[in-house]
């Protein structure tokens, strides 16, 4: 990992901003008392906008999507339209209804919905069991890029970055911090762009906006080194990429941690229109690392330094980095480039190892082993919960399944095949009931994981529910299985289908 | 049985006026939705004339971009935006509409 280029600088401005948002959050947390809490205050539709984005905004997006395109081109905008897509699903399906339903996590809203401490806690596994994964695919992120900036190992990187975004957890957790989530983007959007212009303008194309600026570099590829950056269908079938394309999408739907985002907003109206302004916000990120693929593509031809393809794989995820350091972008500019993946993954590690915490001891330990445990109680089992999570992470991400948006698209599968479903018909078909909810989690389980448990033995399921992409076949099967086993049971309680009609969909805000 | 229909949520048997509307704008984005995207990736396909899928539209260029690359990288972001937007009016309006209709400010 180690190309010479490792100086202090970086180190010292990673280190730098971090513990600058610990102090700014606590300096917050000074000011507005004890009553913050996540509503407890308005931040209006552009606020809420950038808190969505923030959230998002992970080590997949800043790191990850740049990494898959410059491996396979084309092919990899289904990660840009299938993260993008799916807004446009949570928006016009869900985004009102849960806001009126008025149940934000995926357990709280399954549990009401459909009356059962079982598929509560089903719903509960599933989130946990996506947070694992989704931080698995951070710790990547995090080991690579520590990796880079001391130049060790990966090993060594994922232990030491590991160890950092658990110490950040704990003394964010212990001190308190306020998360403020717009500052957070601000942040992350900025050391993204920046040294991207800055990389334009070293390469002499139009450098004040380099979204628009890098197609005469996909030109320069076809021209001088005849390598089409734009065909369609050289790394994947019209299948593989619409299936890939549509489970993000509905997995963007499903994510736990993206559903759980409209009750930050005082009401219905705003939290559309934030939705609106957090897939804008996402977008400029989303225009911005194709131009980082490209780049680091044409440098390498024209530098004649090509990698054979099993070592830029291992180093595809850190490209964005590297695409900067051989540019010529100057080393202070690099800095504040990791200091924004760090901070992206950092934030990302906290919120999901949080939450998913705390849905072990809430959802899981108090809702089900202890119903009589005190409020210390569970949160002695958060803390807990929390390392335990991590070390779990951790070991996971030694031996690195795949590629950061790779295993971040797994995450996705996962939700666009079990939480998809339950909200999509909970909320669309009266009708759905427990047994309903149950069994279409339980298939949409199976079927995420059908290409690792039976692929070996049916060559058939791996062509059809490849781990990253199942939704396209899988999500139907699951609504269909949820159809089919609501009809043969008895419906949901007589209030509950008052309660959609009259209260979700009775108006409109 | 009339009764029961009252509030029989299905979505497609919409019953109340607003959903009624709603429901045929949610109709509308989504058909723009699929068809913008997933019609644009079989349209490649059946224009492709090599096997990694080049053809007349990874030539034409759009500012410099093949066109392909410029509609599924720059436009379609653009587009999922300005389709969240339309339907935010949309609503907005018909939301208006209907808490008049029944004198009760919305939310």
């Amino acid at each position: 990992m180690n190309d010479g280029t490792t100086t202090i600088w970086p180190i010292i401005i990673v280190g730098g901003v971090l513990i600058s948002f610990i102090v700014i959050g606590m300096m917050q947390k000074a000011r507005e008392g004890s009553d913050y809490l996540f509503a407890g205050r308005y931040i209006g539709r552009i606020g809420g906008g950038a808190a969505i984005a923030s959230n998002w905004m992970s080590a997949a997006s800043f790191l990850g999507m740049a990494g898959l395109l410059y491996l396979n081109g084309y092919f990899a905008l289904a990660y840009v339209i299938g993260w993008t897509g799916g807004y446009v699903l949570l928006l016009v399906l869900m985004a009102g209804q849960i806001r009126r339903f008025g149940k934000y996590t995926a357990p709280d809203f399954v549990g009401a919905r459909y009356d059962s401490p079982l598929a509560r806690l089903i719903s509960a596994v599933i989130s946990i069991v996506i947070s694992l994964i989704y931080c698995i695919a951070q710790f990547k992120g995090i080991g690579m890029l520590f990796a880079w900036l001391f130049g060790m190992d990966y090993q060594r990187g994922v232990l030491l970055g590991g160890t950092a975004v658990v110490s950040y957890v704990v003394v964010a957790g212990m001190l308190g911090v306020a998360r403020n989530q717009q500052m957070q983007y601000f942040v992350t959007i900025v050391s993204f762009i920046v040294p991207l212009m800055f990389l334009a303008h070293n390469l002499g194309y139009f450098w004040p906006l380099p979204q628009i600026g890098y197609g005469v570099a996909i030109q320069d590829l076809s021209r001088e080194f005849s390598v089409n950056f734009a065909a369609p269908f050289a790394s994947g079938t019209l299948f593989q990429w619409t299936a890939l394309c549509f489970t993000l999408m509905v997995g963007t739907a499903g994510l736990p941690h993206v559903l759980s985002r409209f009750y930050i907003v005082p009401n219905v109206r705003d939290a559309r229109w934030s939705v609106v302004w957090g897939l804008f916000f996402i977008a400029l990120i989303y225009w911005s690392a194709p131009a980082y693929a490209v780049f680091a593509r044409l440098m390498e031809l024209r530098s004649g330094m090509v990698l054979p393809p099993e070592a830029a794989r291992k180093m595809a995820d850190i490209i964005v980095l590297k695409a900067a350091v051989m540019g010529g972008v100057p080393i202070w500019m690099v800095g504040i480039l990791a200091a924004g993946a760090a901070c992206a993954a950092f934030f990302t590690v906290t919120g999901l190892l949080l939450t998913g915490a705390a849905s072990l001891s809430h959802d899981i330990y108090y809702r089900i082993l202890n119903p009589r445990a005190s409020e210390n109680r569970k949160m002695v089992i958060a803390k807990g919960a929390t390392l335990v999570l991590a070390a779990l992470v951790m070991v996971c991400a030694l031996r690195p399944p795949g590629l950061i948006a790779e295993i971040t698209a797994t995450a996705f599968a996962l939700a666009g095949n079990t939480i998809f479903p339950v909200f999509l018909l909970g909320i669309w078909w009266g009708r759905t009931n427990r047994q309903g909810a149950i069994s279409g989690m339980l298939t949409g389980m199976v079927i995420t994981f059908a290409e690792p448990l039976f692929g070996r033995f049916v060559p058939q399921i791996a062509t059809i529910f490849p781990i990253t992409s199942s939704a396209l076949c899988g999500a139907p099967i699951v609504i269909a299985v949820m159809i089919v086993v609501s009809l043969l049971t008895p419906p949901p309680s007589e209030e509950m289908r008052k309660f959609l009609a009259r209260e979700v969909h009775g108006h409109l805000g | 049985m009339q009764n029961q229909d009252d509030y029989l949520v299905n979505l497609f048997k919409p019953h109340q006026g607003s959903m009624v509307d709603e429901l045929s704008v949610i109709i509308a984005i989504l058909a723009g939705w699929g068809v913008m995207n997933f019609g644009f990736q079989i349209l490649l396909w059946f224009l492709a004339e090599t096997p990694s899928g080049e053809g007349i539209l990874s030539r034409l260029t759009i500012a410099s971009f093949p066109f392909n690359f410029w509609f599924t990288a720059q436009f379609l972001p653009l587009w999922f935006i300005i389709l969240c937007v339309i339907f935010n009016l949309y609503l907005d309006r018909v939301s208006e509409r209907h808490s008049r209709k029944r004198d009760r400010t919305y939310e």
